[in-house]
């Protein structure tokens, strides 16, 4: 037993060493993200924001976004009290995604590039290498923890208790140590990597929706669910603590779990059984775009999967929320004053939302491209009559038309589900989701446009489309929350755009925008004919 | 004589397909054996079960006479592996991951190391992600080599080596026979095995088909002989053991086979022998009877 994990210090230093900078941008980055939004809540908490924030996220729309708080009547309502509401779902949401890629990168990722081969042929126990890194995730997030806990603690408001603190980062650490967990299982039984983490990626999504829908209609249900032992710890209110108990429980099963598979199987092998192929290829096959659809086939249809879930999940809601301003006369007051409808405003700001995960898929297929000419499997299409321009106007063509048909599946699915939710009452037709939706449309345009300008220019920078999608996506996000600079918010692409059904279409800005991301991708189309294939760095 | 390695009757499927049918052979001390068949015979299974990296279905298999998967550890103190394709961490050096290497190992030898850098000139400064193949498996051959084992498992080693590195690989190599050590190597270069190989195993589809030292082996097949006569050559065809007979002018060229090359030694002398020239079967004229049969 202890035999399988012979020296798996030796490689839990040998990562730390490769992967210092990556920590350090983790722990800083992510921990500083998690903590210092602080001073920012303090500005929100002022005057009458503690009991206006309070009465808005008491809509079971908002519960099933952020999550619900135990605190019964606004007076109770403080400053900890909202940031851990409105912080701690996301963060640990973040904090698992994280400890995932980093778990399946460190694990199946070298055994499927063959490192591991060379590593098991010395005195390395056969488990040894899938100990460290889950040793290393352990170790990363307890730093994390700390690390958030002392920030926090370090600006010094009244209500953000130490006990609490300290809660708030345990909580956000134990979340990327159950991630990794689900990651270590997931790995011993997928074929291959890439599987391994599209399905972690995948029960994850499924669990946030599942608790979407308890924490509306039963908070007690949540308490079953893997991600609600990460926010039901209710930091500064209930601080509780029983819930990160329940949350190592699970993880050490997982993971006790995820070493009796790994036991059982080969290097390199799954406990899915693959398939024997076609003898020879279907003429669907042979074309370059009947070969990239093939080779996307399988993103496309779990994302698209993924959109009608998510849709239907979000739509859903919408019959509860006439029911909630009925017994909530602050609320109906203020949507009566604005003299907008609450399922209206809802729908402006979950599109975003939504539509921000639909540019995951078009920027991973612009992306795909580069991926695949550095592990040089295009080097031998290169060497044929297919054009560079052909291969780059083939994904950029399939980026876009997945990227339109995931909004339409996105915001249809939402509609088609909150029409039907709605009864007869419904103030909005599914015209006005699709709008909605479409509305986004030049952002999208835009993302694949950065995308196309990196692959064309600094393919290596292909991952930061992504870190920028993010970030504009969170700009947004809190951006309703918090009162940022207008120069500020409109780093993000989507500030631009008036949110409808709230707001005006202004075609002025849909034109210019689609025009911009059509020039970012003739741009990137320059470089990409003229810069050098780079094969295996 | 000592066995270091014996498997006996070794099978391993994927899925449905069997990879491995039968497979037994048996290195002894101080033995080069080559370890050679076609693409997909079952090779690298075949080692990756020695290694302890994957479980075998049935038969057995020791090194050391120790289990090869339940005593993996123990084996592995004392055996170096290079394998075909040798895959680093980019963002390591080459003189760094050595030294991993030669630690994971637990018996470096640092003076051999820095020699053996020097000999097969590998820049050890440089990020393993800007190495070419061939410079990678330098890495994997200089960690191995410099690490003192009583048997080393090469599969494929100089796969991407120039010509003036395989000659060092196969120097260094012979030096560490002399040394006493059982070497295994599976290799494609025919050449290479038999320079450095006591005794050879032909394994196709997962059998082995062949064993035995290359003497032995010689003497199953066929020398390929030139003869010219003062009689009519013609007569040689129907003598026993003589193959793929051709005739130019008075010069014969056949394949004898070594069982008979009495009767067709007599057979030639009453001819009247003018010109006579065997040159013995190479290993690739061996492996090729066994790659078409
Ligand atoms: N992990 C695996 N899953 C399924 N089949 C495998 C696996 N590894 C090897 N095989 C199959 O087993 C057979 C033997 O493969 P192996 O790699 O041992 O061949 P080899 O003799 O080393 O060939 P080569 O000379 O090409 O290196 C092949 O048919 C191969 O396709
Ligand atoms: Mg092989």
């Amino acid at each position: 037993m202890r035999e399988n994990f012979a020296q798996w210090e030796t490689l839990f230093l040998l990562n730390l060493k490769r992967d210092w900078k990556k920590i350090i941008v983790w722990i800083l980055g992510f921990g500083l993200f998690s903590a210092a939004f602080v001073p920012a809540f303090k500005e929100i908490a002022k005057g009458n924001g503690l009991l206006g924030m309070f009465e808005t996220l008491q809509n079971p729309a908002m519960i099933a976004m952020v999550g619900p708080t135990p605190v019964g009547t606004a007076v109770d309502y403080t400053l900890g009290a909202m940031y851990a509401h409105e912080m701690l779902l996301f963060c640990g949401l973040f904090s698992m995604v994280i400890a995932v890629l980093h778990v399946v990168g460190h694990t199946r990722k070298e055994e499927d590039l063959g490192l591991t081969e060379l590593v098991r042929s010395f005195q390395i126990g056969r488990q040894a290498n899938s100990f460290a890194a889950i040793m290393q995730i352990v170790f990363i997030n307890l730093l994390l923890s700390l690390f958030i806990s002392v920030v926090m603690i370090s600006f010094d408001a009244e209500t953000i208790s130490v006990e609490g603190a300290f809660l708030f980062g345990a909580s956000v650490g134990i979340a990327g140590i159950i991630g990794a967990a689900i990651a270590l299982v997931m790995v011993q039984i997928m074929p291959a990597s890439s599987s391994a983490t599209g399905s972690t990626l995948g029960i994850i999504g499924l669990l946030y929706i599942i608790r979407a829908g308890t924490d509306v209609s039963n908070v007690d249900l949540s308490m079953l669910n893997p991600l609600g032992w990460t926010y039901l710890t209710y930091p500064f209110t209930e601080n509780n603590w029983i819930a990160l108990v329940f949350a190592l429980i699970f993880s050490l099963i997982a993971v006790v779990v995820a070493f009796s598979l790994e036991r059982g199987r080969d290097m390199g092998a799954g406990y899915l059984p693959s398939r024997e192929g076609r003898e020879s290829a279907a003429n669907s096959l042979l074309s370059v775009h009947g070969l990239f659809i093939k080779l996307n086939r399988g993103t496309i249809i779990s994302w698209l999967i993924a959109f009608i879930v998510m849709g239907a999940a979000y739509g859903s809601i919408y019959g509860d929320m006439q029911t909630f301003l009925e017994s909530n006369e602050i609320m109906k007051q203020m949507f009566a004053q604005a003299d907008v409808s609450i399922e209206e405003s809802f729908t402006s700001t979950i599109m975003m939302v939504m539509i921000a995960l639909v540019s995951i898929l078009p920027i991973a297929i612009v992306n795909k491209l580069f991926a695949q000419e550095n592990r040089a499997y295009l080097s031998q299409i290169f060497a044929t009559k297919v054009t560079r321009s052909r291969l780059y106007w083939t994904s950029i063509g399939l980026a876009i038309i997945t990227g339109a048909a995931g909004i339409l599946i996105a915001a249809g699915s939402l509609g088609g589900t909150a029409v039907s939710a709605m009864g007869g009452r419904s103030t909005m037709e599914i015209a006005d989701f699709l709008g909605s939706g479409f509305n986004f449309l030049p952002s999208l345009l835009f993302f694949i446009g950065l995308a196309s300008l990196a692959l064309g220019w600094s393919p290596k920078s292909g991952k930061v489309v992504y870190v920028y999608l993010a970030y504009s996506f969170l700009l947004n996000y809190f951006g309703g929350i918090v009162d940022l600079p207008e120069w500020f918010s409109k780093t993000a692409i989507q500030s631009w755009i008036p949110r409808l059904p709230l707001e005006d279409f202004d075609a002025s800005i849909f034109i210019t925008i689609t025009l911009m991301s059509i020039a970012l991708i003739i741009i990137g189309h320059f470089g990409y004919n003229r810069r050098d294939m780079i094969e295996g760095a | 004589m000592t066995e270091i390695v014996t498997i006996q009757g070794l099978q391993k499927k994927f899925g449905k397909f069997q990879a491995l049918r039968d497979v037994s052979f048996t290195v002894n001390a101080g033995e080069v054996v080559g370890f050679i068949g076609p693409n997909g015979a079952g090779k690298s299974t075949a080692i990756r079960i020695l290694l302890g990296i994957m479980k075998r279905d049935a038969g057995q298999a020791q090194i050391f006479g120790k289990d090869v998967w339940k005593d993996s550890l123990e084996i592995h103190k004392r055996i170096s592996y290079v394998p075909g394709d040798v895959t680093l961490w980019g963002n390591l050096t080459g003189g760094e991951i050595i030294d991993l290497f030669l630690k994971l190992h637990g018996g470096g030898n640092k003076k051999k190391r820095d020699y053996l850098i020097k000999r097969f000139e590998l820049d050890p400064k440089k990020k393993a992600k800007g190495y070419s193949k061939g410079n990678r498996q330098k890495v994997g051959l200089i960690a191995a080599l410099s690490a003192d084992s009583d048997l080393y498992i090469f599969d494929e080693p100089t796969s991407g080596l120039d010509p003036l590195m395989e000659a060092i690989f196969q120097e260094e190599v012979e030096k560490i026979k002399e040394t006493g050590k059982s070497i295994l190597l599976s290799s494609h270069i025919l050449s290479e095995v038999e320079r450095l190989a006591d005794k050879v195993a032909i394994i196709r589809q997962g059998e082995i088909v062949e064993s035995g030292s290359l003497d032995d082996l010689r003497h199953l097949t066929r020398s390929a002989i030139t003869l010219v006569t003062e009689g009519d050559v013609a007569e040689m065809t129907n003598v026993n053991g003589v193959f793929d007979f051709e005739q130019k002018e008075d010069q014969a060229t056949f394949s004898a086979d070594n069982k008979h090359l009495d009767e067709i030694l007599m057979a030639a002398s009453k001819l009247g022998v003018k010109k006579f020239e065997s040159v013995p079967p190479t290993l690739e004229d061996l492996f090729m009877r066994h790659y078409e049969s």
